[in-house]
């Protein structure tokens, strides 16, 4: 069944101690995950409908702003909360340091909060206030790309072999990933039938391609029995699992037509697996630390 | 200011945890529990926040090569453990907040009032070296008795080795002295003995250790990587796994919006 691996048996450890330590992060870092990504992937989607500059679709652009927004608070706000001193947590910004994805990510996320935040207090009444408004969702929404998946870049720019070694792919999952819980997060909500038709084909697109990207995945650890292992096996590798089937589950209610109550369904299922495959990524990670056979 | 480093040469180690013990005491780290380990003369176990110098103690049934034994095959090697002060650290690398620096020695050092304890260096060393308090928060490690060096003094635990095992010095100086002792161990019949870290060209992963190692079995045995890589020096396939999805999220927004174009005048 396994790949032809050396016998990993015959690689000499420490009394089985591990070589790497293990993350001190808590469950705030894995939830900023799933949050931050949705942020990130509905400020692209609200600056590119506000570029279409359609009158029907300023409903939606003004709700992904406030959506981004929010997300980027309660993301923020989470972060910090894992912070070991987070009195300090202004120091993210005192250097800008492009090797760190966790530098670049404070900057993503401080300056595309300030924007996204500026784009949805703004009153969009007067022309002047509304145009810098615009201006400011746009920037948003450029921001919102590397937001939606830059923790991906994170976790792989790490020595923690599991996330390591799907630097490949890891990124796209959660970029991709982002764009489904986006749309999950979407069709839970009330909205207008063109914007139901937007939204269906975003989470398509979305679901699709992080089923796409899970499969690369799981081929690129594959290479090593050590390194795949905790996506396969404990808590990690039952919420990869469940995360999975819930993805297909919610790809195939969406594509199931016109009910709005498989819709509503869909969303649900496509949330939690959303959520579940953050929580798996990252408790992989712990398992994979504490794997001495894992590290070359 | 010259590059300063250690050389640990662990075929002199007696495993008499001096090293560990004048650590803890200059640097007044608290004590991590009386814990029995059970593993060879371990107790300490790991390098961690509070522990900047371990002793490894390995009991293997091999001898050494130019070891007579009289009841069977048995050698114990033993290591004092550091913080390697990468070339290329992959904490320093990773840090947020510039609270990990570039000393005027060239050591890696981390300024406990700049740490927020964000824990990406934790995760971002290839040794499993640094980690974060649990009472303060802060992420901490060897210093390279950064006070102490300012003052023109040794580490703490280069001064207390009895045997000279810890060695610090300039890191040109130390190298000669290691590859002379590797040459001279290789003529006395111990032909396993090998410098690890000492230099780009075999570790290129660090681009080489300022604390570096005289080692006479596999890393691994010593708890070591054997291809230890800063993290950073791998993630740029990560980057543009990012870059390709993100055009790839561009697009689909453009497809979910463009594309609803024939209703649009409702």
């Amino acid at each position: 069944m396994n790949p032809v691996v050396p016998d990993e048996n015959a690689v000499a450890t420490y009394y089985g101690r591990p070589v790497l330590k293990q993350p001190v992060w808590i469950w705030t870092v894995p939830a900023y995950f799933y949050v931050g990504g949705i942020s990130g992937a509905v400020l692209v989607l609200g600056a590119v409908a506000q570029i279409k500059r359609d009158p029907g679709l300023r409903p939606l652009v003004i709700a992904a702003r406030r959506l981004g927004f929010i997300g980027q608070a309660v993301g923020s706000v989470l972060l910090i909360a894992d912070l070991g001193k987070p009195s300090r947590f202004l120091n993210m910004l005192r250097v800008f340091r492009p090797l760190s994805p966790l530098s670049m990510g404070s900057w993503v996320l401080a300056v595309g909060g300030a924007l996204s935040g500026l784009a949805s207090i703004l009153p969009q009444k007067h022309r002047s206030t509304r145009s810098l408004s615009d201006v400011s969702g746009l920037a948003a929404g450029a921001l919102g790309i590397p937001l939606a998946g830059y923790t991906g870049v994170l976790l792989a720019n790490s020595a923690i072999p599991v996330w390591q070694g799907a630097r490949h792919s890891l990124p796209a999952l959660f970029v991709s990933s982002s764009v489904a819980s986006c749309a999950s997060l979407f069709e839970m909500m009330e909205l207008s039938p063109r914007e139901q038709r937007i939204v269906h084909r975003f989470g398509v697109i979305g679901k699709t391609a992080e089923l796409i990207c899970i499969t690369a995945m799981e081929r690129q650890l594959s290479e090593r029995e050590a390194v795949v292992k905790p996506l396969r096996n404990g808590v990690a590798g039952a919420l990869w699992t469940v995360s999975k089937v819930l993805t297909v589950a919610s790809l195939a209610l969406t594509l199931m037509p016109g009910q709005s109550k498989a819709r509503r369904t869909a969303g649900v299922l496509g949330t939690i697996a959303g959520i579940g495959l953050r929580f798996a990524v990252f408790q992989a990670g712990f398992a994979s630390s504490r794997n001495p056979k894992a590290v070359v | 200011m010259p590059q300063k480093g250690f050389f640990t040469d662990t075929t002199i180690c007696i495993g008499c945890k001096a090293c560990e013990v004048a650590c803890k005491e200059w640097n007044q780290l608290p004590d991590d529990g009386f814990v029995f380990s059970g593993l060879s003369y371990d107790n300490t176990v790991e390098l961690g926040a509070s522990t900047w110098r371990h002793v490894a103690f390995i009991e293997r049934p091999v001898a050494l090569g130019n070891q007579e034994t009289a009841l069977g095959n048995f050698s114990w090697l033993m290591m004092s453990d550091v913080c390697k002060h990468c070339t290329r650290a992959g904490c320093l690398e990773s840090c947020p907040t510039g609270a990990i620096v570039r000393t005027e020695f060239d050591s890696v050092f981390v300024q406990p009032d700049v740490c927020n304890g964000c824990g990406y260096c934790v995760v971002s060393c290839p040794f499993g070296v640094i980690d974060r308090r649990a009472d303060d928060g802060l992420a901490w490690k060897c210093t390279l008795c950064y006070d102490r060096l300012k003052d023109d003094l040794e580490p703490a635990c280069a001064k207390a080795c009895p045997t000279d095992s810890i060695k610090f010095g300039d890191l040109i100086e130390l190298r000669l002295m290691a590859e002379k002792r590797v040459e001279e161990l290789h003529e006395r019949g111990l032909t396993e003995a090998y410098l690890y870290g000492a230099d780009p060209a075999t570790q290129p992963g660090t681009e080489g250790l300022n604390a570096f190692f005289l080692l006479v079995d596999k890393p691994e045995v010593y708890n070591l990587p054997s291809d230890p890589v800063a993290p950073a020096k791998r993630s740029g396939a990560a980057w543009a796994s990012l870059a390709v999805a993100g055009v790839g999220l561009v697009a689909a927004a453009v497809a979910a919006i463009w594309s609803d174009d024939e209703s649009s005048g409702s």
